[in-house]
């Protein structure tokens, strides 16, 4: 009976000791994004808990900024194109990887998913190159371009993680049941997918919108929000910074929030 | 429509290579495969191009090839002349020193993670991931914050009655901090994947037997989140050895790493070939550790063990 409870506080213990350092791993990893929130609501120029003073002016001062509009509005213009069309890219190749048996498969595979693992300082400067040479120039569409090659393999890799889940023999019984090839992605495979697909899209603009490396040399003279921070960040501390920093942190923490409760969620249903 | 559903089906049966092309899987294969041929695999050969090229070039010249960069370079590592061979010492031991971290922080936290926390794991999964989908720039700016005099950590020190505070800005540890910190998540992430992989009764079964805490470790925890370990050690390896922001930032030119100076040799010097070189090496490492882990991963295997 003693030991028995001895044994029980000891786990207890030891389960305890598990969830601290997870939570220290989580503190570490939170530190700098927690950093960011508390300066950006600092009223003054010389940063001090101490003698803190609550303020929303800069975010005010962001939000008037016509230079950070204008980094903002590309921003979108370069996250939305990147969003649909690496939804659209990515999900068609993973359907044919995972869904059909076609010559040289494996090595496709492995050809798609392959810029996942590049340092993103070598496709960006790859393409800049590249990009002079065939007279694509930089802009907006070069850097929807360029995102695409990161981004359309992530959300492939996405979507077949999803697609693998699903029992081959589905698609066999809906072609038995006189199915063509159109009925069968509208009603069957589309909507089987749709979870991984709906992951997959917001992980696209949650990517998009932080990416600095490839639009740092693709976009030219076009600045985004990720290279205008850059370009301020290097002039020493501006208390806007930290501001304009938190609005984009606040927009991707909601999307990935959203993205987790709906897995969780379509994990509870089965 | 239904004679357009018809002749979807038709040019289905049909043999000619067109109409491969345009039902499944060919013309779902066609977009990513022209994307990457054009985006992808351009770029890189541009990379390789120009590596042979001579000078201050950046329009091709097909007529002058030239190994005078390999040569630069190459023999500076070699001889250690020049910045080449600190250039490399730097690379290699940020590269390693963030690995060995990484995996040091990552691995007992993958454990718990997959086998010791049952309640609010949903909550820690999330804040261990959103930091990965938050830009580079914001949080090495994050940490600037943090670290930087009359920053956040001053701040706290100070309310303990500590009047003296060095700056930790600007010093070799601080890039390793920040890319340890950065590259933490790619190491995480995998061998949570292949921990979770190990049933609970097998863990309950070796403790039942009698196996020790070590062998429990040697025996069954290790061999089985082996293939983690790789891939999560591949990716922090070779995505270490592309930061940038990290030592601009943090580091503020105190070293020179790889990528700092391929950069250097684009923007401010201009100089394309020598930078080129520099790029194939990061290229060449790139491309096998890449095969490497897509060889290791099982998206089956990944599939099946999806909560």
């Amino acid at each position: 009976m003693s030991t028995d409870t001895a044994t029980r506080l000891g786990d207890r213990l030891g389960s305890g000791v598990w969830y601290g350092y997870v939570a220290l791993v989580a503190l570490f990893l939170m530190t700098p994004l927690v950093s960011l929130v508390i300066a950006s609501f600092y009223d003054g120029r010389f940063f001090s808990i101490v003698d803190y003073e609550f303020t929303f002016g800069w975010y005010e001062a962001a939000l008037t900024s016509g230079s950070i509009r204008s980094a903002l509005t590309n921003t979108l213009y370069i996250s939305i194109p990147v969003t649909i069309l690496s939804t659209i890219i990515g999900t068609a190749a993973a359907i044919a990887y995972t869904r059909y048996d076609f010559p040289y498969r494996e090595q496709f595979k492995l050809f798609a998913l392959l810029p996942i693992f590049f340092p993103l300082i070598l496709l960006g400067l790859g393409m800049s190159m590249w990009s002079s040479q065939i007279d694509l120039g930089y802009g907006i569409v070069p850097s929807i371009i360029g995102e695409l090659v990161w981004i359309s393999p992530i959300v492939m890799f996405v979507v077949s993680i999803t697609a693998l889940g699903i029992d081959p023999n589905i698609e066999e019984a809906a072609k038995d049941l006189g199915a063509d090839t159109v009925t069968l992605y509208r009603k069957v495979l589309l909507p089987l997918i749709s979870d991984g697909v709906v992951s997959g899209a917001i992980f696209a603009f949650v990517l998009s919108w932080n990416n600095y490396y490839i639009v740092s040399y693709l976009s030219g003279p076009q600045s985004t929000i990720t290279t205008w921070i850059h370009g301020r960040m290097t002039q020493g501390f501006t208390p806007v910074v930290p501001a304009v920093a938190s609005l984009i942190f606040y927009v991707s923490i909601l999307l990935v929030v959203g993205a987790a409760v709906l897995e969780y969620r379509a994990a509870d249903d089965e | 429509m239904d004679s357009l559903r018809t002749r979807v089906d038709t040019v289905a049966e049909g043999d000619n290579p067109l109409g491969r092309l345009l039902t499944p899987p060919g013309i779902l294969l066609v977009p990513m495969s022209v994307l990457l041929l054009c985006m992808f695999v351009g770029p890189m050969l541009a990379i390789v191009v120009f590596s042979f090229q001579t000078g201050n070039s950046i329009a091709l010249n097909p007529l002058e090839w030239s190994i005078a960069t390999y040569e630069e370079v190459i023999g500076g590592m070699v001889t250690g002349s020049g910045v080449y061979g600190d250039v490399l010492v730097n690379t290699v031991a940020v590269s390693i020193t963030t690995t060995a971290f990484t995996l040091v922080v990552s691995y007992p936290a993958a454990y718990a993670l997959a086998h010791k926390i049952t309640r609010y794991k949903l909550v820690f999964l999330m804040i261990l991931i959103i930091p990965l989908f938050t830009s580079v720039n914001i949080r090495v700016f994050g940490w600037a914050l943090f670290l930087v005099q009359n920053g956040v950590l001053e701040s706290i020190v100070n309310l303990f009655g500590v009047r003296e505070y060095a700056s930790l800005m600007y010093m070799r540890s601080t890039i390793i901090l920040g890319t340890t910190y950065i590259y933490l998540p790619f190491m995480l992430f995998p061998i949570y994947l292949s921990m979770l992989s190990i049933e609970e009764t097998t863990l309950e079964a070796a403790k039942d037997l009698g196996a020790s805490r070590t062998t429990l470790f040697r025996r069954i925890l290790l061999p089985l989140s082996k293939p983690g370990i790789i891939i999560g050690s591949l990716f922090v390896f070779v995505l270490s050895l592309g930061a940038n922001v990290e030592a601009e930032i943090l580091g503020g030119g105190s070293i020179f790493t790889m990528a700092s100076n391929i950069q250097y040799s684009f923007g401010y010097s201009q100089n394309w070939p020598l930078g080129s070189t520099q790029a194939v090496a990061l290229l060449l490492i790139t491309v096998v550790a890449g095969i490497v882990i897509l060889r290791t991963i099982d998206l089956q295997e990944i599939a099946s063990r999806g909560e």
